[in-house]
């Protein structure tokens, strides 16, 4: 049964660094190799196919990681390089079709449902990216292909390495009912753990679910969430042509655990992050913050703000509390550190849901722009004397001051 | 219960107050209407626990009675009888039956004592104005209340009344309108009150253009009036509404004078190469010249030009062009003018001749 209605593909490089790696290197193929930063705190960007027998998984701590696999052998990340063949990958897509979405260096949707009358059934132009890929770098993909790109995504990890999976409309619920319920995108792991320990195992489990059952889990959301769980979406696949966030995080030499130290950081993170939007004249309308832990589990928290904002004062207030969100659930909570205090390794302030153009408030507008004020002076202060030249007092913490 | 009339003698009623009986609702009573019917009077209540609309009509009552039957049914089966038709209305157990010629329905029933009714709404002054001056207050600001925003006491339209006059206002956060209107008797004190959006728009459509007296009674809960056959009750949002005064600008001297008419389709046209989601377009303004301009994401343009009567310093200013056609639609002057501050402050869009009315738009960055 071939695929009617729209055709989106969702292109996934099969271990992308580690395999440029072993490409690159050829002494390095069929051996476990990963990739990362070096040195005892180090952390896995990418692991072959080798190593992860070992249950080496990416996000890992390196020293975890060689705990498991001994033997792996660890290589430095080399973007530039990965840049540059992630650039020849997306080049194969656009001889396909304009439209298409990049997600990261080695991930992609497309849409080809308009390419069916030039390069044949989505399943053909499927074989054939897949094929230039390797013809021209060497390297493996996995293409799910559906009519959504939802199933395209849950498709593509279905069958990897070197897979591809069609799940035509018919197959929909067959394909996606048997699984777990964490194989939704975008149903972070925590919350696919309430999901699970609350009896719905399964996305057919999920999209059998009444209201009562999913909106404890889900709030308002729920019905978005069943939809999601029966393959339902009708986002467009949004052709790359923006910058989609800005972000800015930080690792620290050693562990946070005081909450004044952890938002002073993140209000520099703010400022940072802020200074970036305004300069390159954009507003956004989601702020997020990242939170890794001692123990390397990582969260995000994000809010959604109307009007969308650039200014540093809205940006930092909104990632402070938030991050006063996160301790205030975190200290009954599961992860600590040695001290029985929250262990924070890494935080990272994201502006998402940009906009080049911002609807002003009435009222916002009435209470006085000195916010806006004050950003434009730092603005131009670091513009002439550098970064550091000014800092907010928020962002340095009470015990360097 | 018993009741005979023709068909749309009971159609009439339930086709006023079905408008407030929602078909999903929580709970099972509130998709029904309840017919209370003696002396020879029926009358249909709907409601939705925030708008409650009762509409009275004048048949044979044969055996008085009070009960709830599905609203939507009732509508369907009533539309579907032909024109003219005698109808029966009988209660039989908890059943109704709906006879018709040759037609039998026979419909659930829920218990009247279940129904839930807004009894006296404790009225603290009674607002008494021409039908049509109501309308047009209503006309001429319910376009800007906001829609489902956290900011719940935007979700409707402000009443102020006060002396000789009361005065709409209506504000989304991004532009404002307000709108004022004479007294026909003065009132003692100050009262404002916030109409939730949907008695708003309910209010809107029942209101004609008639010279005729409207009584608006303001609760501390619930606003109240009768017009024609109908009665409208809403519950009040809870809420302090912003103070409008202040966000009207007082200092925007760079006074633009332009054809309305013209002014719209330029807009109008302008925008089609807008931004769909923001619709931004930029104006730049030079003595007695207006400049239009709007691009969309695929970098496509649209420029316009348009005379106007301006003598100020040149100056630029982005909108959603929403906004300001939603505000010229209502303006009936054939000249308008918009009050500019600075590129960064809200405009003032007014009819050329005062007619109570002012709109207020902040600018976006483009």
């Amino acid at each position: 049964m071939p695929l009617v209605g729209r055709a989106i593909l969702h292109v996934d490089m099969d271990a992308f660094y580690a395999s440029v790696e072993q490409h690159d290197r050829p002494e390095l193929r069929g051996l476990p190799v990963i990739v990362g930063g070096s040195g005892g705190r180090g952390v896995v960007a990418a692991a072959s196919y080798e190593v992860r027998r070992f249950g080496v998984r990416s996000a890992m701590p390196v020293r975890r990681a060689l705990a498991l696999c001994p033997q792996a052998i660890c290589v430095s990340p080399r973007m530039a390089r990965y840049a540059e063949i992630s650039a020849q990958v997306f080049e194969v897509f656009h001889a396909f079709t304009p439209l298409v979405q990049g997600l990261s260096l080695d991930e992609a949707f497309l849409d080809v449902t308009d390419s069916r009358m030039l390069h044949g059934a989505p399943e053909l132009i499927a074989r054939d990216i897949k094929r230039l890929i390797r013809e021209r770098t060497g390297l493996g993909a996995s293409v799910g292909v559906a009519s959504n790109k939802l199933i395209a995504k849950i498709a593509s990890d279905l069958d990897k390495p070197d897979g591809l999976t069609v799940v035509t409309s018919e197959r929909v619920h067959a394909v996606l009912d048997p699984l777990p319920v964490r194989r939704l995108p975008g149903l972070g792991r925590k919350k696919g753990e309430q999901v699970a320990a609350a009896g719905i195992a399964t996305l057919g489990d999920l999209r059998h679910a009444d209201e009562r059952q999913l909106r404890p889990l889900f709030g308002r959301d729920w019905q978005a969430w069943r939809d999601r769980a029966a393959g339902l979406d009708d986002r467009p696949v949004l052709p790359d042509r923006d910058e989609k966030s800005v972000s800015n995080e930080r690792t620290f030499d050693e562990d946070l655990h005081s909450p004044e130290a952890m938002q002073a950081a993140l209000a520099a993170l703010a400022d940072k992050v802020a200074a970036r939007l305004r300069a390159q004249g954009l507003w956004a309308s989601c702020i997020g913050i990242k939170v890794r832990r001692g123990d390397f589990t990582t969260l995000t928290r994000q809010r959604t703000l109307t009007p969308a904002t650039c200014e540093t004062g809205v940006i930092a207030a909104t990632t402070r509390e938030l991050l006063a969100g996160w301790l205030q659930e975190e200290r009954p909570g599961a992860a600590r550190g040695q001290q029985g205090r929250p262990a924070v390794r890494l935080l990272g302030v994201s502006a998402t849901g940009l906009e080049d153009a911002a609807q002003e408030d009435l009222f916002a507008a009435a209470d006085g722009a000195r916010g806006t004020r004050l950003d434009s002076a730092l603005d131009a202060i670091r513009d002439r004397f550098g970064g550091a030249a000014v800092s907010r007092a928020s962002s340095l913490g009470r015990t360097r001051r | 219960m018993k009741l005979t009339a023709t068909r749309e003698e009971i159609l009439g009623p339930v086709q006023n107050v079905i408008g407030v009986v929602e078909r999903r609702q929580t709970m099972p009573v509130l998709s029904n209407v309840l017919l209370s019917a003696k002396d020879n009077r029926l009358s249909v209540t709907g409601t939705d626990l925030e708008v409650e609309l009762v509409s009275e009509a004048t048949l044979t009552v044969s055996a008085p009675g009070e009960v709830t039957v599905p609203g939507r049914k009732l509508l369907d089966i009533l539309r579907a009888i032909p024109e003219g038709t005698n109808v029966t209305l009988t209660t039989e157990g908890e059943r109704i039956v709906v006879r018709a010629g040759r037609s039998r329905f026979t419909l659930s029933t829920l218990p009247a004592a279940e129904f839930p009714l807004v009894e006296d709404i404790q009225a603290m002054q009674v607002l008494k104005l021409p039908q049509k001056a109501f309308r047009t207050l209503i006309d001429k600001t319910h376009f800007s209340m906001a829609q489902q925003d956290v900011r719940y006491y935007l979700n409707g339209l402000m009443l102020e009344s006060e002396g000789g006059r009361v005065r709409a206002v209506a504000t989304d956060g991004h532009r404002l309108a307000m709108c004022e209107a004479a007294l026909n008797e003065r009132v003692t004190g100050k009262q404002q009150v916030i109409v939730p959006r949907k008695g708003v728009l309910e209010l809107h459509r029942m209101l004609g253009d008639g010279e005729g007296e409207v009584e608006f009674a303001l609760g501390t809960n619930h606003v109240r009036c009768q017009i024609g056959d109908i009665r409208f009750t809403s519950k009040l949002i809870d809420g302090k509404f912003p103070e409008y005064s202040r966000v009207i600008p007082a200092n925007a001297n760079r006074i633009i004078d332009a054809d309305r008419e013209t002014l719209r389709q330029s807009l109008h046209r302008t925008a089609i190469l807008s931004n769909e989601k923001y619709r931004g377009i930029r104006l730049s303004i030079k003595p007695n010249q207006l400049t239009l301009q709007a691009h969309n994401p695929e970098q496509e343009e649209a420029e316009d030009q348009i005379e106007v009567v301006y003598a100020g310093e040149e100056i630029e200013i982005g909108f959603n062009v929403t906004y300001l056609l939603e505000a010229l639609s209502v303006i009936e002057t054939s000249r308008v003018n918009i009050a500019l501050t600075d590129s960064n402050s809200s405009c003032l869009v007014t009819a050329a001749e005062a007619d109570g009315a002012k709109y207020v738009v902040m600018p976006m960055r483009l």
